[in-house]
């Protein structure tokens, strides 16, 4: 939900207390306004009839009066409610009174003045049209109010947002607005701060991966094209052939480890972000096909039920996915045993006969974590490179054997759209 | 056949040479890019082997350098970097081959062997040793002037031998050569002991000389007589 939505949800509840109250206070003006003007008109009505009857000893020929009660006297005029019925709508109507004593020839009359009260109908009827009206006008205005707010004062909030969510590692680092608004001054100074922390972080990562690569891989080189020599030039007869062979042997594994440890690390830096619509289908029958030789020379069968799936990310890592998820079925399958592929468009399942595996599954897939009875050659490196790609694009690796039969499954999910537009 | 090989270290760039040296191709080297960059100006190359890093600019500029210069230069690029990009980029501008190090002797001489004879500089591809002979264009083997079939690594790892004969090739070499990065295969060792047992097979059953020695417990080595 966006922001402005939630404001606008927010101030409509405010109202509403806002018009309860507002209705009552309203309800109950109106009311004592009407009370204190009916009381008014009686009063100056019973000093207009007290003045008359001090003149002219009787009463003026037009008057209020409801009734005269003779033989009555009360020290104080007061003032009283009553009901009386209607009879044109036949409803009972409240009607103000105000009672009092005069004496007239030796006797004391007391007359009631009465007027008639608006109704408390009426008062609500009034009461709601002009909450009513108010409330409108006030909506309205929160709705310009919070437009303007929110077009104007969120203005900067808008376009830092909108630079952050469009920013890419690579690139260099955004613009934020200059804003007078303390609290974003200081969103865009923390923003800046942790981007500039993050691409250099990436940075360096980046040219240390380059610089070992460099510097280890060069040395690599030489240590095996020197071993290469000797080899050459010892005869294999000679005790330090054995020697060389051992050296040779862990320089080339150590090669492999390294390549892959930094294929590894660039992953995990993010340094694959080639985003692009790819289908993994010919991926996955390329990988087999690498493996084609292997496969037949260990007599294992392949099923393949293989549909089309578009994935969106880099086709290297696509292609490394595979290849890594391929090669680990045939590396540790069996002689003439199965390996079993299903692709759809939301997981890829490989299934694969192999030796029992006592322990995790899913410890496998940690960093050098090979099985007890794995062949020597393997490194463990390339379930945890799937894993980092799993892991890179949010997709849902799991590892599971039963008895001897080895399931790797990769669920690709629903991909998170992250895209945001300017305000 | 004249090479140029810019690479920064000295210790693999003498490796390199002296590799390249002892199969009769005449190697000048460079350091750096400036070095380089004045050689190709002054000399024809028949093939550049170049670093992707270099002290004072990249590989990638001094291929456009050479392909400017004369554009039937074979080019082949050693790299640390086993990044896709560089590889592509590599590719665009005209680069032959691609070795991401550490590479072996073996491997960068019949790459380069094989660029020349792609380039066929010495309009001759046929490979002969003993009575056997291959011809690379057809990728075909003949034994007296008789075809034998072979499968594709058969053939891949009798090329391999025969553009290093002399020189022992080991196990992990051999199966890099053919399966690249993913030589790593539990029983990778067992498929090249079964691959030479059949190619040796199939050479003697079609008479054919037995040119294939095994060095005990590190790998097999073309003999040349």
């Amino acid at each position: 939900m966006k922001l402005i939505k939630h404001t606008y949800a927010h101030s409509a509840v405010w109202l509403i207390p806002a018009m309860v109250i507002g209705g009552l206070f309203c309800f109950f003006m109106i009311e004592w306004i009407t009370y204190e003007e009916t009381d008014e008109y009686l009063t100056y009505e019973m000093e207009r009839l007290l003045n008359y009857h001090e003149q002219f000893d009787d009463l003026p020929d037009f008057h209020k009066v409801a009734d005269i009660i003779p033989d009555l006297k009360f020290e104080k005029p007061f003032f009283k409610d009553t009901l009386l019925l209607e009879p044109g709508d036949n409803e009972m109507i409240p009607h103000r009174e105000l009672w009092f004593s005069i004496n007239h020839s030796g006797q004391d009359f007391t007359i009631v003045l009465r007027h008639l009260l608006i109704g408390q109908d009426d008062i609500i009827r009034g009461t709601l049209l002009i909450i009513a009206g108010i409330m409108l006008l006030i909506a309205l205005f929160v709705l310009l109010m919070i437009n303007t707010i929110a077009g104007k004062i969120w203005k900067p909030f808008y376009q830092t947002l909108y630079k952050l969510v469009n920013f890419k590692i690579t690139d260099p680092l955004p613009d934020f607005p200059a804003t007078r608004i303390d609290e974003f001054k200081s969103l865009n100074s923390t923003l800046e701060y942790l981007l500039k922390k993050i691409t250099g972080d990436y940075k360096h990562n980046k040219e240390f991966n380059e610089n070992i690569a460099h510097e280890l891989q060069t040395h690599l080189a030489i240590i095996r094209a020197n071993t290469e020599k000797l080899i050459n030039q010892t005869d294999n007869t000679e005790k330090p052939h054995h020697e060389l062979k051992r050296i040779y042997t862990s320089v080339t594994g150590l090669s492999q480890v390294q390549r892959s440890l930094l294929l590894l690390s660039k992953i995990r830096n993010r340094e694959y972000h080639q985003h692009e619509d790819v289908d993994l289908q010919p991926i996955v029958e390329q990988a087999l096909e690498i493996f084609a030789e292997a496969i037949s020379l260990r007599g294992i069968s392949v099923h393949r039920e293989l549909a089309p799936c578009h994935l969106f990310m880099d086709a290297g890592l696509a292609g490394i996915m595979a290849d890594n998820l391929v090669k680990n079925a045939v590396k540790h399958n069996i002689r003439d045993g199965f390996i079993k592929i299903t692709l759809s468009p939301s997981a890829l399942l490989i299934e694969n006969k192999g030796l029992e595996f006592r322990g995790k599954p899913e410890a496998l897939l940690d960093r050098f974590s090979t099985g007890k009875d794995s062949n020597a050659g393997s490194t463990g490196i390339g379930l945890s490179i799937v894993s980092q790609i799993c892991e890179l694009y949010n997709f849902r690796l799991s590892y599971t054997i039963k008895e001897s039969i080895h399931c790797t499954a990769v669920f690709f999910g629903e991909r998170k759209d992250n895209t945001i537009s300017e305000y | 056949m004249k090479l140029l090989i810019v690479e920064d270290n000295l210790k693999l760039l003498e490796a390199i040479t002296e590799t390249l040296s002892s199969v009769h191709l005449l190697c000048e080297t460079a350091t750096n890019y400036p070095a380089a960059e004045e050689k190709v100006f002054l000399y024809h190359y028949d093939i550049l082997v170049v670093d992707i890093n270099l002290p004072g600019g990249t590989g990638l500029d001094l291929i456009r350098a050479v392909k400017k210069q004369t554009a039937t230069t074979g080019i082949i690029v050693i790299s640390a970097r086993n990044s896709l990009d560089n590889k592509l980029e590599g590719f665009d501008l005209g680069a032959d081959d691609y070795l991401t190090k550490p590479f072996d002797m073996a491997e960068l001489t019949a790459r380069i062997k094989s660029l020349i004879r792609r380039r066929n500089f010495n309009g001759n591809d046929t490979i002969t040793k003993g009575n056997v002979s291959i011809e690379t264009t057809g990728r075909e083997v003949r034994i007296g002037g008789r075809k034998i079939e072979l499968t594709k690594s058969e053939y891949d790892i009798l090329l391999f031998f025969f553009s290093n004969p002399g020189r022992v090739l080991t196990r992990e070499s051999i199966a890099e050569h053919i399966w690249g990065d993913h030589m790593d295969l539990a029983d990778s060792f067992d498929f090249i002991y079964s691959h030479i047992k059949n190619l040796r097979k199939k050479i003697t059953a079609a008479g054919g000389d037995d040119l294939l020695k095994a060095v005990y417990g590190i790998g097999y080595k073309l003999i040349v007589e």
